[in-house]
């Protein structure tokens, strides 16, 4: 794919479609609190839908798909598939609700590779998958690649933001939370690839920055079993260093909440 | 004390580090300790309050001030970094207030060390072991990260450093936010083992791994002993030759 047509891709994903804003009897009302360790959260109490969003982070074949790069550096890549199915049957659920905001980011880099970092580069050399060289998935963490697609289960829809990050963090080089300040997003559910790196990152990122964050442990994933549990544990140190941790079924059932108590007052809106 | 001509053509190599060894050159390398204050390594400090066993955190005192003799004797650029706030808590996000003062000890409340994790106060003060010296850059930061908010990454660039070398505390908290940060903006980052610390060893050993795994996928891992030989090693290649 030439550079111009990812470019316009991306355009098209960070698009603000029309979408209903919640009235502020709607905000009020449609909130929540969800369990989760060390602390039911929000710290605040109340999981606002206009105000939280849901980021699904580089569900991309490159890390959780066959023969992407996490296969070719020689991992078993059910132990980072297995975020799919949950975050799939969370995102249902997370649309339902109109004021929700879902963000997914891509990890990649450009076809002649103009922001790789020369020692990610050449460390990705020595593990055997080079990135920019081609692999059976296109040319490895290359934008555009089929490699670098979000996987077909979780194909973000139109109007639903798209993020391009060179690096780990999501907040570094992107305009990440420039669009989250203007949607007047305080609160962050983070799923995605990979626990202890890409989500860990993004999550401490996010933290320094004041957002009030709550991390999925079913929709997240890593190559390694014992840094994902070494990483989810990091978050719950000293009262929630960096926030909080939880299931999807914990969270879906405050959603199933909202989700109902905004059809009633959608329909309550129609018969009047 | 070497001339900067002579330091320009210096490298360091440690090869006793994880995943493989590390190389870097002398003066593009700056060495960063991470928060080696009171409120984190003393009693009667926030990390103590919060109900941490901080022996971990003082035991690596020694081992610091050896690695920072030897740093400065081969004039490496040396950072140190301070977690803290203003005194009117402006810079504190109220999601980090509300969650320490969850936990009993609230930024900004008096302490036996002063106010919590606020400029100024003597809990936020870097113990006295490892004060830096006058010319020692010192950065005040609000966050886990060292780059968020603050002027690190301009001085680093003022001086051409390319490559960290990093240790202080804790592991998995603050010195593998600035780590990730680091890695994400290009610099070849060393985390110095048995000269960081957490307060639970098991997040100390877990935070380690995640640096040096998947052919190092944020940096490299080494004793202090195994970086101090190898600048005296540089040093030693350096004298022969000049």
């Amino acid at each position: 794919m030439a550079e111009h047509e990812y470019g316009r891709l991306s355009a098209l994903g960070n698009q603000q479609w029309k979408r209903p804003r919640p009235t502020g009897a709607a905000a009020v009302k449609l909130s929540g609190e969800v369990v989760a360790n060390p602390y039911a959260w929000p710290y605040d109490g109340r999981l606002i839908p206009s105000r939280t969003a849901l980021l699904v982070l580089d569900m991309q074949t490159d890390f959780c798909g066959k023969s992407g790069y996490v296969d070719r550096m020689g991992y078993d890549v059910f132990s980072t598939a297995r975020a799919i199915e949950p975050t799939r049957r969370l995102l249902e659920m997370v649309r339902s609700i109109p004021e929700f905001t879902v963000i997914y980011t891509r990890e990649g880099h450009r076809p002649d590779l103009a922001d790789l970092a020369p020692n990610k580069r050449w460390r990705s050399r020595l593990i055997g998958a080079e990135i920019g060289t081609e692999g059976p998935a296109g040319r490895i963490l290359v934008r555009g690649e089929p490699g670098w697609q979000i996987v077909p289960q979780l194909t973000p829809l139109p109007g639903e933001t798209i993020v391009d990050k060179p690096g780990k963090g999501s907040f570094y080089g992107t305009d990440l939370d420039l669009i989250l300040r203007s949607r007047g997003i305080t609160h962050l559910i983070l799923t995605g690839m990979t626990t202890d790196v890409g989500v860990q990152s993004t999550m401490r990122e996010a933290n320094d920055r004041g957002y009030e964050c709550l991390i999925l442990e079913d929709c997240t994933g890593a190559t390694d079993i014992d840094n994902h549990v070494a990483a989810l544990n990091m978050v719950t140190m000293q009262g929630g260093v960096f926030g909080a941790v939880t299931t999807s079924d914990q969270l879906i059932r405050v959603l199933l909440r909202l989700s109902l108590e905004s059809a009633r007052l959608t329909e309550g809106e129609l018969t009047i | 004390m070497e001339g900067k001509g002579i330091m320009m053509h210096q490298k360091i190599t440690v090869n006793e580090a994880r995943p493989y060894a590390y190389s870097s050159g002398l003066e593009q390398t700056a060495l960063v300790v991470i928060d080696m204050q009171n409120d984190f390594c003393s009693p009667g400090g926030f990390g103590e309050l919060l109900g941490n066993d901080i022996t971990p955190a003082r035991a690596i005192i020694p081992v610091i001030q050896t690695v920072l003799e030897a740093a400065r004797a081969a004039g490496m650029m040396v950072v140190h970094t301070r977690e803290g706030h203003l005194p009117d808590l402006s810079d504190c996000p109220p999601t980090k207030l509300a969650r320490s003062r969850a936990q009993g000890a609230g930024i900004g409340d008096e302490g036996p060390m002063g106010r919590i994790l606020v400029r100024g106060e003597r809990g936020h003060a870097i113990v006295p072991e490892l004060a830096p010296l006058p010319g020692e850059l010192v950065i005040d930061k609000p966050g886990k990260g060292a780059f968020y908010e603050t002027a690190l990454q301009e001085a680093l660039a003022a001086r051409g450093i390319t490559s960290l070398v990093v240790c202080g505390v804790t592991t998995h908290v603050c010195v593998h936010t600035t780590i990730r940060e680091a890695n994400d903006r290009g610099y070849e980052c060393l985390l110095l083992e048995d000269a960081s610390a957490a307060f639970d060893p098991g997040d100390h050993e877990a935070a380690v791994r995640m640096i040096w795994q998947q052919g190092a996928i944020f940096g490299w891992t080494a004793t202090a002993a195994a970086f101090q030989s190898a600048l005296e090693r540089s040093a030693a290649a350096a004298g022969g030759r000049a």
